[in-house]
């Protein structure tokens, strides 16, 4: 392996907590690495920090401009070409107006595509319900062959997106938009693809997050825990494939869930959640995420409070349970 | 021996009289299917497939290997015809369209052997051709990358993204074919979303256009032959068609786009097709 184009220090300086950007600095590794790894850009240059890979690896660069369509089907004849381009996108707006290049030239194709989605869930609260993407892990979580993580803190979202270089298949990597997210769980934890991470023990509950709400999660347990209940906290960065053998325990083990997302609450990791305890292992559970609405205007921190998305929401939604 | 240039179209011709009775057997096999639109190609087809690319059929994913991709996938009979005649797939392939777990559906399959994309839904492979053009810069390959799209199937906006992007990337190693049989679905594309001034608009998103008879197999073969037409552009070809070519009552009618075959139908368009 060659030297690392950024130590630690670095390039967590530079991801500033957000995730997106912690997606562009491990390309600049991905491209040291990886001489087949391409970027493509809808003109999201400065959103997902790939600048410094442009700089470095500018005959392995093509901008498509703002047109998602383009941009995803250009990825899958790049692929299919033995390259393997990483598209640098917005979640709404490559999720919800290129589904059918998604589902056709990608996922269908099963053709080696990363898509790098910033701006997911109301990280762009202020922009408005046009720049929301609270559906899209329905969307992609749906697809036959798709591979769907949502990394918590730029510490996970630059180690998944190392980790998509042993990914031969088509993968949704859900990133944040320009608002910082709280490092949770150990910065120097390996990333395994699938594997859920327990990050609080507990027996009382599980909460099962994935994303902004797993520090949402933790804190929701420390709260509990000063009144002697034990959450358990799992960080279920992997959406699909989802970690079966994780949830069942924990089901089996504290016979209540709450689920925590910044997703609708249909389709998402709770849906994905309940899906499996339903047939596999009914259990009680309450879901918090985002209710059936699109979202007012408004910075994210105080949206995400208004439409339940907490660690209050979640404190109340394992009390409901303990109830 | 080398193949004179009137031999060559002679042979063409003939490959391509092949290609189209294959397409109405397959077309017989499944019980009915788009005959318009998988006639109209035949003749290109078989100029690229049995003359202008180069392809290894015992080895369908050479890398060095020339792209096609078939846009406009409901003409997948004329695909599977050329693919069966190249080698790439068995010849009994052609009696098994749409049959029970077949690799030879409606539209193509990129499982199947040189067929380089699913595609069918409309609009899709000139982004996806352009990105194959563009894997060759990046690789510094010599392939060149041919899509195949329809008249009607430019009403879809996705082309006019991916048009803008391979005009801006000088990708002279991308050929746009239009099937341009004036027809679609519902009627004649001029009265249901009019495409015209079709070369103007190309040209005015950068390409080299050439207008062609996408039935004179002299006028394919020596344009085929001359591309790049222009080593900073990519090219459009648009090849002046007919619909259901070749069998009289198929010809020129939105009723051939897609139809039911029986036996006594197969009979007579295969009459009119002659020997093989």
């Amino acid at each position: 392996m060659n030297a690392p184009e950024n130590t630690p220090a670095e390039w967590r300086a530079k991801s500033a907590n957000q995730t997106r950007l912690a997606f562009g600095q491990a390309l600049l590794e991905i491209g040291a690495r990886e001489t087949r790894a391409v970027v493509v850009s809808a003109d999201t240059q400065d959103l997902l920090g790939i600048r410094p890979f442009i700089e470095r690896f500018r005959e392995r660069f093509v901008e498509m401009g703002i047109a998602e369509q383009n941009a995803i089907g250009v990825a899958s004849g790049l692929a299919t070409t033995g390259l393997h381009p990483y598209v640098c996108a917005y979640a709404p707006f490559i999720t919800a107006r290129s589904m059918e290049q998604v589902r056709n030239d990608v996922a269908y194709a099963n053709q080696r595509v990363v898509i790098g989605a910033a701006a997911s869930g109301i990280s762009l609260g202020v922009a408005g319900g046009t720049h929301h993407a609270l559906e899209d892990l329905a969307l992609m979580r749906s697809l036959p062959n798709m591979t769907v993580i949502v990394p918590a803190d730029v510490n996970e979202a630059y180690r998944a997106t190392l980790a998509t270089l042993e990914i031969d298949g088509p993968v949704y990597l859900r990133l944040g938009g320009r608002t910082d997210e709280p490092p949770v769980g150990d910065p120097e934890a390996p990333f395994r693809l699938g594997k859920a991470v327990q990050l609080r023990p507990g027996r009382d509950v599980a909460v099962i997050a994935c994303g902004a709400l797993v520090e949402m999660a933790a804190r929701a347990s420390d709260l509990l825990k000063k009144e002697g209940i034990g959450v358990r906290v799992l960080n279920v960065h992997t959406i699909k494939p989802l970690d079966r053998d994780a949830i069942l325990a924990a089901a089996a083990e504290t016979r209540r869930i709450v689920t925590a997302e910044e997703h609708h609450l249909a389709g998402g990791l709770g849906g994905a959640v309940a899906e499996l305890l339903g047939v596999e292992q009914p259990t009680r559970m309450r879901m918090v995420g985002m209710p059936d609405a699109f979202a007012m205007v408004g910075p994210t921190g105080p949206l995400r409070a208004k439409y339940g998305m907490s660690a209050d929401a979640i404190v109340a939604a394992c009390r409901a349970l303990l109830a | 021996m080398s193949e004179t240039r009137e031999t060559l179209v002679k042979r063409l011709e003939t490959q391509a009289r092949q290609v189209r009775r294959n397409i109405w057997r397959a077309i017989r096999a499944g019980g009915g299917g788009h005959v318009g639109g998988s006639s109209s190609a035949a003749d290109i087809l078989a100029a690229l497939y049995f003359h202008r690319m180069r392809i290894r059929p015992a080895e369908p994913d050479w890398p060095e290997r020339d792209r096609f991709v078939l846009s406009k996938g409901h003409a997948n009979a004329a695909l599977g015809a050329v693919l069966a005649q190249a080698g790439f797939i068995d010849d009994a392939v052609l009696d098994k369209f749409y049959a029970f777990e077949s690799p030879f559906g409606m539209h193509p399959d990129i499982k199947v052997a040189g067929v380089e994309m699913c595609t069918g839904a409309l609009g899709h492979g000139l982004p996806v051709a352009t990105g194959m053009a563009l894997g060759a810069r990046i690789q510094k390959k010599a392939f060149h990358t041919f899509v195949m799209i329809g008249d009607g199937e430019l009403h879809e906006g996705s082309n006019w993204e991916a048009a803008m992007a391979a005009a801006h990337y000088k990708l002279s190693n991308l050929t746009a074919i239009i099937d341009f049989n004036k027809i679609c679905q519902s009627g004649r594309v001029d009265e249901v979303i009019s495409v015209d001034p079709l070369a103007d608009k190309w040209r005015a998103f950068g390409w080299e256009v050439r207008e062609i008879d996408g039935h004179n197999m002299q006028d394919v073969v020596d344009t085929l032959d001359m591309l790049p037409l222009n080593p900073d552009r990519p090219t459009t070809l648009i090849a002046h068609t007919v619909k259901g070519k070749g069998v009289s009552f198929a010809e020129d009618t939105y009723l051939w786009h897609s139809n039911s075959v029986n036996d006594e139908i197969y009979a007579k368009a295969l009459a009119e097709l002659g020997l093989p």
